[in-house]
């Protein structure tokens, strides 16, 4: 459920989803990109990032996108994800804390059924915003 | 999602060559989606692997971020920069994928334009692939934003 | 009264926020984020044909229209563009030259301000470690919603060097996000000339409501 105090069906403007505190491991991160069919460097080890010219191995931005479908499937059992939007604001590193949440912006009550606008955040424990995104889910 | 290919909002090319804009570039009819694949993607995801009415196992929503086809990039770019990042996606997701599918990706570019941030100035490449599986219905439609700079 | 004086809808293409929706979580956050308005600045773009005062009438929430451009000194914020303004810049352009932006836009009857002024590259701090300073500069926007830390801090060095009005504004390209930071003018802004004359005559002070909200956040999760 989105909150331990609220059902989904009742999830109105303002409530927020749950909130997961993630740490991606250097294994999670190249095991991801090789079972999502991503070639690159910059996904397997510091050494093959850092000659790309990176700081060190990065985390996919697909797997930024798989943890916010994971937020929605956690908060909403049952919901269809519609749309997903993701905008990559900085370059997420295995090994730090993350934490991921969101919000719902708008309920529409349609003949297909009851639809949510969420408001999603990727950030670091200082708050510094990673990924945002918005989801549209068919509750 | 429309298909329009029309000047992106706010955007000016300055120096860029926009005759790639439109241009499929890739399409590839993938391999048939296993249950084992769908199993192996949602380990490190911790997305639930779902069931559905019929009993049959669908690929968890972010599975489709894995159907690339054999181009991931046109190959007639006009020259963006030393490098190339991942800066965003939009995702509308139309379908289930089930093991057994057999998925088609069709890629095309969809917009190039110029903007300043933090990092300097970038060029943004928008490419557009459509999912299809075997009976011709849209799975998928992904709006990817490459940045170069 | 309170305005958001950078906001970013769906219509700059980094943002998805629809406007109906901003005005909807504002009326529905009204104890936490008492915003009386909000000014729409889009990046690289000007629509004169959009109108909102519909949703004004039905939200009772002041909506008015500015843009975000880019220069060679960073980003800045024009508000009071008319078709002269419009005319006379390319506002796709992202290397317009900020000197002459901030001179032609206020002879025309506009105003232009840096924004995120504290912010890497495109940022005025910055620029003006190497370049000379702006002439003609008259507020800059001391607090940005979307700024990292340190980089709202850094603008104050700039405010007290040079003397500039500091406002505030959310940055928001996520409806949750909007009116985190703001301006509170000492007078009653009623339409976008109202504003233009406002943020000349420097009577108001940008405000940040992102402790009350953390605040209400953690309340909620205790």
């Amino acid at each position: 459920m989105a909150s331990p105090k609220t059902h989904k069906n009742d999830l109105d403007v303002g409530n927020d989803l749950l909130r997961l505190r993630i740490t991606l491991s250097s294994e999670q991160v190249r095991g991801y990109a090789v079972a999502a069919r991503m070639p690159g460097g910059r996904f397997e080890s510091d050494a093959a990032a850092q000659r790309e010219g990176l700081p060190g191995q990065i985390v996919p931005g697909n797997l930024s996108i798989a943890l916010f479908c994971r937020l929605i499937a956690e908060s909403l059992p049952g919901a269809k994800l519609q749309r997903l939007n993701a905008t990559f604001r900085g370059i997420v590193r295995p090994g730090e804390p993350l934490s991921l949440h969101g919000v719902v912006t708008e309920r529409r009550e349609e003949t297909s059924g009851v639809f949510l606008e969420c408001d999603l955040v990727l950030e670091s424990t200082e708050g510094e915003r990673r990924v945002t995104g918005t989801a549209t889910v068919l509750l | 999602m429309t298909g329009s290919t029309k000047k992106p909002r706010g955007a000016v090319l300055l120096d860029l060559d926009r005759s790639v804009v439109g241009s499929e570039f890739d399409r590839t009819v993938l391999d048939p989606v296993t249950a084992d694949e769908i199993r192996e993607y949602a380990s490190f995801t911790g997305e639930p692997v779902g069931v559905n009415k019929a009993g049959i196992m669908t690929a968890p929503a972010s599975f489709v971020l894995r159907m690339r086809g054999k181009r991931f990039m046109p190959r007639n770019l006009p020259d963006l920069g030393r490098s190339g990042f991942d800066a965003g996606k939009d995702i509308e997701i139309l379908g289930d994928v089930h093991p057994g599918d057999v998925l088609t990706t069709v890629s095309t570019v969809h917009d190039l334009y110029e903007k300043t941030g933090r990092s300097g100035a970038m060029t943004f490449l928008v490419l557009r692939s459509v999912i299809t599986n075997q009976k011709g219905e849209r799975v998928a439609v992904i709006d990817q934003r490459m940045m170069f700079r | 009264m309170i305005l958001d004086l950078h906001t970013h809808s769906e219509a700059s293409e980094d943002s998805r926020a629809p406007v109906e929706t901003y005005l909807k979580w504002l009326a529905r956050k009204r104890d936490l984020l008492p915003i009386d308005g909000i000014v729409l600045t889009e990046h690289r773009q000007w629509n004169p044909n959009v109108d909102y005062r519909h949703l004004e009438d039905q939200y009772g929430i002041l909506i008015l229209r500015g843009a975000e451009v880019e220069t060679d000194y960073g980003h800045i914020l024009l508000y009071g563009v008319n078709d002269d303004i419009a005319g006379r810049f390319d506002f796709t352009n992202v290397r317009l030259p900020a000197q002459e932006v901030i001179s032609e836009v206020s002879r025309l009857g506009g105003i232009a301000v840096p924004c995120h002024p504290g912010r890497p590259t495109i940022g005025l701090w910055e620029h003006y470690q190497t370049k000379p300073k702006l002439e003609d500069v008259v507020a800059v926007e001391a607090l940005n919603g979307g700024s990292r830390r340190g980089e709202n801090e850094r603008v104050q060095e700039l405010i007290d060097q040079h003397g500039y009005h500091g406002f505030g504004g959310s940055d928001s390209h996520l409806v949750s996000l909007i009116g985190v930071c703001a301006t509170e003018f000492d007078e009653d802004v009623r339409d976008i000339d109202h504003l233009v004359q406002a943020l000349h005559r420097g009577c108001y002070r940008a405000v940040d409501f992102r402790p009350r909200l953390v605040a209400a956040r953690d309340g909620n999760a205790a």
